[in-house]
């Protein structure tokens, strides 16, 4: 234990005094943060597709949809008044459509509650989301249209009890990828540099075992982690208007990640014999991670075949865990997510102590 | 303090007679290293050690002499357990050091080749940390006083990236000996120094044998040998070509005495023909070796007698270096052969 705490801690030191980690930890989810806050507030592109079939005539059906459009999140589809909405969904395969009855502005005129119907795939996260939004937009023309009575309901359970931004949606893949980015790229950059400045034959005649010597890896970036997320959380409250909550298991979860990407990174390590082919090989892994894991946008947008990748992923885990915990309050679906994460992260762990050589053959 | 019971002691000694059983020497009280038969090949076809066997007495410096290639980091990788041999055996420190070298771990020190300390941490620093990485007690390390030894006590606190080559090389010493170790290994030590830290150096190591650590060093200096070495083996083409004492080596493989007329170039050497005394000539130098001393007075009087121009006559024993030239037949410099 003892060895293990003095080389995290040398460690730490010697990361502190490089400066550039403190970029990649700390400033730089930050500025991706704030750089998809902006390309989402200035509502064009992104998001995902609702498909609507408007039954209605008037006014109001036309200022919902306006409201729909202009948060960005969501690009609007009409569907055809003649065709059957149930049909249409199971043919396209849609996870979220919805259903604006004839009555509407009618019901709006007279002060009658209406209902929106929302069909919404409940097993798929990402129409959660999207139903937060739709109803945060809801709730938002009901203040508009009377102060406090909701007249505009909508005809499904109700996912989250606070509004959602994208924002919130976001926040949490920011805070994967970043675990993914440090853990892993890290990790096997670092493992290419010990082997090309000779460190690791260095270490092998201390007698300090591989695992050690990971454990110890893991340690700190779990560190540095947690110090990360409570920064890009604090931060994202201060600028954003945020309803996303740092749950105890989001924490849990991050430690997780760390511990899985951390073994991840060394496993790839195991093959990288110089700096070069260190940033190749996780980028190799590393950028499909970033854009079929769901950090960025949402997976059920993609088609299929995507999405079946997108199971052998490990940060589809991680994201999902995170959004779980951190906006749905799915505590139990999270859960099952950070299991999938210590047991990947076991089997990693395994195999970079096992596979990882110091020495030379 | 009573006798502590070590499972790897027990280890240690069942390893010794498991290998006496096999019929194996093991000289557990005399001899540190043994070696057998050993040959390393690299893919598809590099033989870098080839057949080569010698064993080290405690207490002594072996030096390990040859050119950049000749097999010398493979050989000193293998005795210190961070390579694997193609066939041979190795006893270090009476244990077999390709099957457990796990407890013989602590008792060894490594320099290895083009020592890199980590740049972002200070020497006290990275002492510190080495010393806790071998395991040892705060109360058993005193880190000023080895950083006072090996000459750093006023840098201690310099990030290492800032040092000299000679301080980065002491910094690697000092890493070597945190665990006060009985055998010391030193790959290529004062490699691209300049001279004033090459002899820092060689204090240094002749301190550390002074403790009674023996000491395995490589190195493609002469002088180097020469000024350390108790023992030196001359490795070439992965073979050990000869082995023995410097004096031991300069006496067997030196052409004996000779005795040097500058100067007097072709023509001195015709002269001397003349009187049926062989030379060779080498830059106006001419040379007479004698190959029985009880002649080098009367050879010294006949030469002094010729009727011929000198600038200057003395006598020179062989050194290591024609030892070297007579063996490998070319001259070395900073590891490579000159034709
Ligand atoms: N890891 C390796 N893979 C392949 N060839 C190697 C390796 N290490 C050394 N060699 C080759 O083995 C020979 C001996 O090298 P080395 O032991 O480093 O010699 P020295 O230390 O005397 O310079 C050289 O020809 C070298 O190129
Ligand atoms: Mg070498």
């Amino acid at each position: 234990m003892n060895r293990i705490l003095s080389d995290a801690l040398s460690f730490g030191r010697q990361y502190i005094r490089t400066k550039v980690g403190a970029f990649f930890t700390f400033i730089f989810p930050l500025l991706l943060i704030m750089l998809f806050g902006a390309v989402f507030s200035g509502g064009d592109g992104g998001g995902i597709s609702l498909h609507v079939q408007n039954m209605d005539d008037g006014p109001y059906s036309v200022a919902l949809m306006d409201a729909l459009n202009s948060t960005g999140y969501f690009e609007i589809h009409l569907i055809d008044r003649s065709s059957d909405i149930q049909e249409y969904i199971s043919e396209n395969s849609l996870s979220i459509a919805a259903f604006i009855p004839s009555n509407f502005t009618a019901s709006i005129l007279i002060d009658t509650h209406i209902d929106v119907i929302l069909y919404l795939d409940h097993s798929k996260s990402s129409s959660q989301i999207a139903a937060g939004v739709f109803q945060a937009v809801i709730a938002q023309m009901n203040y508009d249209l009377s102060g406090s009575e909701s007249i505009i309901g909508f005809a499904t359970q109700n996912p989250g009890s606070d509004e959602l931004t994208p924002y919130d949606f976001f926040l949490p893949g920011f805070v994967g990828l970043t675990v993914m980015i440090t853990a892993m790229y890290f990790m096997t950059s670092m493992c290419a540099e010990y082997r090309s400045r000779g460190y690791f034959k260095l270490l092998a005649t201390t007698g300090l075992k591989k695992s050690d010597w990971l454990v110890s890896k893991f340690l700190f970036n779990s560190v540095l982690l947690i110090a990360s997320l409570l920064v890009t959380f604090a931060v994202a409250m201060l600028v954003f208007d945020l309803n996303a909550v740092l749950t105890p298991l989001s924490l849990i979860l991050v430690i997780g990640g760390a511990f899985l990407f951390t073994s991840l990174g060394m496993l790839l390590g195991t093959i990288v014999k110089d700096p070069e082919s260190g940033s190749a090989i996780s980028n190799a892994i590393g950028f499909p991670m970033m854009f079929l894991s769901g950090s960025f946008w949402d997976l059920d947008s993609m088609p299929e075949y995507m999405q079946m990748i997108s199971k052998a992923m490990p940060l589809t885990y991680l994201n999902d865990g995170l959004r779980d915990t951190m906006i749905f309050g799915n505590e139990t679906s999270a859960l099952v997510n950070l299991a999938i994460i210590v047991l990947m992260g076991m089997v990693f762990f395994v195999l970079a102590s096992r596979l990882m050589s110091w020495k030379e053959k | 303090m009573g006798y502590r019971f070590e499972f790897s002691n027990l280890i240690g000694e069942w390893d010794a007679l498991w290998s006496i059983t096999r019929g194996r020497q093991v000289h557990m009280s005399d001899s540190v290293i043994d070696v057998r038969g050993l040959c390393k090949r690299y893919p598809p076809n590099i033989t870098a050690v080839d057949d080569i066997s010698f064993s080290i007495e405690r207490g002594r410096i072996y030096s390990i002499l040859g050119p950049n290639g000749a097999g010398k980091t493979t050989t000193v990788e293998i005795l210190e357990g961070l390579r694997v041999p193609t066939s041979g055996e190795v006893t270090v420190l009476g244990s077999d050091a390709l099957r457990n070298y796990g407890h013989i771990r602590k008792k060894v020190g490594v320099l290895p080749q083009n020592f890199e300390p980590f740049d972002l941490l200070t020497p006290f620093e990275a002492v510190k940390y080495w010393s806790d990485l071998f395991d040892i007690p705060k109360t058993r390390i005193d880190i000023d006083r080895l950083l006072d030894e090996v000459g750093l006590s006023d840098r201690k606190k310099v990030m290492s990236k800032k040092l000299s080559g000679g301080e980065k090389r002491k910094l690697g010493i000092a890493l070597s000996m945190v665990n006060d170790p009985e055998l010391l290994f030193l790959d290529e030590p004062t490699t691209g120094l300049d001279p004033k830290a090459r002899r820092d150096l060689w204090e240094l190591i002749e301190k550390a044998k002074k403790r009674g650590a023996t000491i395995v060093l490589t190195t493609h200096y002469l002088d180097e040998v020469e000024k350390l070495a108790d023992d030196v083996a001359i490795m070439f083409n992965g073979k050990i070509l000869v082995s023995g004492s410097p004096g031991e080596l300069v006496s067997r493989y030196g052409s004996k005495t000779s005795i040097v007329l500058r100067g007097v170039g072709s023509a001195g050497m015709r002269e001397l023909s003349c009187r049926g005394i062989s030379s060779t000539e080498k830059n106006g130098d001419v040379t007479v070796s004698v190959s029985n001393p009880s002649e080098l007075r009367a050879m010294f009087a006949k030469l002094s007698s010729i009727p011929i121009d000198i600038e200057e006559i003395y006598t020179r024993r062989d050194t290591l270096e024609d030892v070297f030239l007579n063996l490998v037949g070319a001259k070395m410099d900073e590891g490579v052969l000159q034709k």
